[in-house]
């Protein structure tokens, strides 16, 4: 039993992270109709820029902000380099372009940085709570990253809930013609789309970056992880995505604990085939909920 | 105030719309009446900059607007209702409305609001609820109220009546009506159901098969029975 409860404590930040990321590829999916599968490659670039930030001037913080930055940068001319003139075309085509600019960014990053795993240390410290006699896999690094997509989920949903931007980018995803007969630029709220998707997956990669190493592939994994999620809330529900997210990652916790974290992959895949399986339409898919 | 000079629309090797001009002036009710595939939602979608045209010009007062983007002709005061119901379910009724006119200043924004929620009641009662929960008299109100968020000059009605009670659908009109009268909005009201349409409208115009065949004082065509038999049916 203590057991149980030390894989699900162990798995809430790592469940946040893959929450932040789902969002991402749910922001993207929600204004365009694409999944883009290069969301985690910006995310590790843009970590990259956080660590050269912080080793040039010693602040995690700052790092943090300028990936957040870098992220919206990134969002956009992903936006516009790849994914405008292709989506002309067809939609298969800009999903294809997404891969293209995932193996770009890492090919890139590799040149920068270097292909080797660099060490991105937590800025607080990371070993666990001690309490009831007893060490709990929880640490203040961990409560720095619940805390940090506490926030940033809520500012979105303040965003999106309460503020004209939010409502634009809302119906533009639910029914552009009727957005643009509104008088809702919709193009535009597509590119911001896209652009916090970007920040939201910045955050995300300097989040995660400390609980394993940075190198261009090392974020790969929670790509199938982050799709998972997003596909089981729905693609479309920012609420599924974050509570998928958290599933997913107490899910991969208890897999990994009980059995192998190299199965955790795989129990992801068998999620997803499930849910298309028995509900293709996601659980928290729009059509029934009300999504925000 | 909306001048349609010799406008024509094709889709592919259709001809949805050949040569068509009218005039839609402030103050009243132009009704455009034809039967199925007349091609009545077609000229809406060109006016409201959703379809490009092949040919002819869209003036609005006096500005050629020919070819503009849907969200530059709604800034510029028309505002086109859709024809089915173009509400947002997943957004509340007050979220459906808010979403028209979001350039406009706060000030003028709330003087909409409260003008639409003093001519549909029903709106201002239920504006926390989703828009699905509406009936579907209800949400043809609010997307009317929508397009009057936008503070148009002129408003286009795409068949507000169809799947609606005769009732209701009387009651919608002649609102629209008194709205023009008393503030000098052009509306340009587009029907199948010609008896109601040709009710509220002062100036009735029939297209048929994309062309114009007959305009004139909406009473005039309302009692012209050769022409009801020919194009409306009936
Ligand atoms: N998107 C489209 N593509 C091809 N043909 C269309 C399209 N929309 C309408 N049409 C054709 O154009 C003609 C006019 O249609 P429409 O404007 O919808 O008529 P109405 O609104 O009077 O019923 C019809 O023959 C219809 O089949
Ligand atoms: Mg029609």
């Amino acid at each position: 039993m203590i057991d149980f409860i030390d894989y699900l404590l162990g798995g809430i930040s790592s469940g946040a992270i893959i929450a932040l990321m789902a969002l991402a590829l749910v922001l993207v999916w929600r204004s365009t109709r694409v999944v883009n599968f290069a969301q985690l490659g910006q995310a590790m670039f843009t970590t990259y820029i956080a660590l050269t930030v912080r080793e040039l001037t010693g602040s995690w913080f700052l790092g943090l902000i300028i990936a957040m930055a870098a992220g919206l940068i990134v969002g956009v001319i992903v936006h516009f380099l790849v994914i405008r003139p292709v989506k002309r075309l067809d939609t298969s085509g800009a999903i294809i372009a997404t891969f293209g600019v995932l193996i770009a960014l890492e090919a890139l990053a590799a040149m920068v940085w270097g292909g080797d795993p660099e060490a991105f240390p937590p800025p607080i410290n990371n070993s666990g709570y001690e309490a009831f006699g007893r060490i709990w896999p929880f640490s203040p690094y961990d409560l720095l990253v619940l805390a940090s997509v506490v926030v940033l989920v809520l500012a979105l949903s303040v965003v999106f809930t309460r503020t004209n931007v939010g409502l634009a980018m809302r119906a533009s995803a639910f029914n552009p013609e009727v957005a643009r007969l509104s008088g809702v630029r919709v193009n535009r709220m597509l590119v911001l789309g896209w652009a916090i998707a970007g920040l939201v997956g910045a955050v995300a990669g300097v989040l995660v970056a400390p609980l394993s190493t940075l190198s261009p592939t090392s974020f790969d994994i929670f790509l199938v992880f982050a799709f998972t999620a997003a596909v089981i809330g729905g693609l479309d529900s920012l609420v599924g995505a974050v509570a998928f997210g958290i599933g997913t990652g107490l899910v991969i916790a208890l897999v990994s604990g009980y059995s192998d974290s190299s199965n955790a992959p795989l129990v992801a895949l068998v999620l997803l085939v499930l849910n298309l399986l028995f509900k293709p339409e996601g659980v928290f898919s729009h059509h029934k909920a009300r999504a925000v | 105030m909306l001048r349609i000079d010799g406008l024509s629309v094709n889709y592919g090797a259709v001809e949805a719309l050949k040569n068509v001009s009218l005039d839609v002036p402030p103050g009243r009710v132009t009704a455009v009446i034809g039967a199925n595939g007349a091609g009545k939602s077609t000229l809406m979608r060109t006016l409201a900059g959703l379809q490009k045209p092949l040919a002819g010009r869209v003036l609005f007062n006096d500005e050629d607007i020919t070819g503009g983007k849907p969200e530059d002709i709604v800034r510029m005061g028309i505002a086109l209702v859709p024809e089915g119901r173009s509400t947002i379910p997943d957004l509340t009724v007050e979220e459906n409305l808010k979403l028209g006119g979001m350039w406009r200043t706060h000030a003028q924004r709330a003087t909409s609001l409260t003008r639409v929620y003093a001519l549909f009641p029903v709106l201002g009662e239920r504006r926390d609820l989703g828009a699905d929960t509406l009936s579907g008299g209800e949400r043809q109100q609010l997307a009317i109220g929508r397009a009057l968020m936008t503070g148009p000059q002129a408003l286009l009605l795409d068949e507000p009546s169809l799947g609606l009670a005769p009732l209701i659908v009387t009651q919608i009109l002649e609102l629209v009506e008194l709205m023009a009268r008393d503030s000098g909005l052009a509306v340009l009201l587009v029907e199948q159901n010609a008896v109601t349409a040709l009710r509220v409208a002062k100036t009735g115009i029939v297209l048929n098969l994309g062309e114009i065949v007959k305009s004139g004082p909406a009473q005039e065509i309302a009692q012209d029975e050769e022409l009801r038999h020919a194009y409306l049916g009936y």
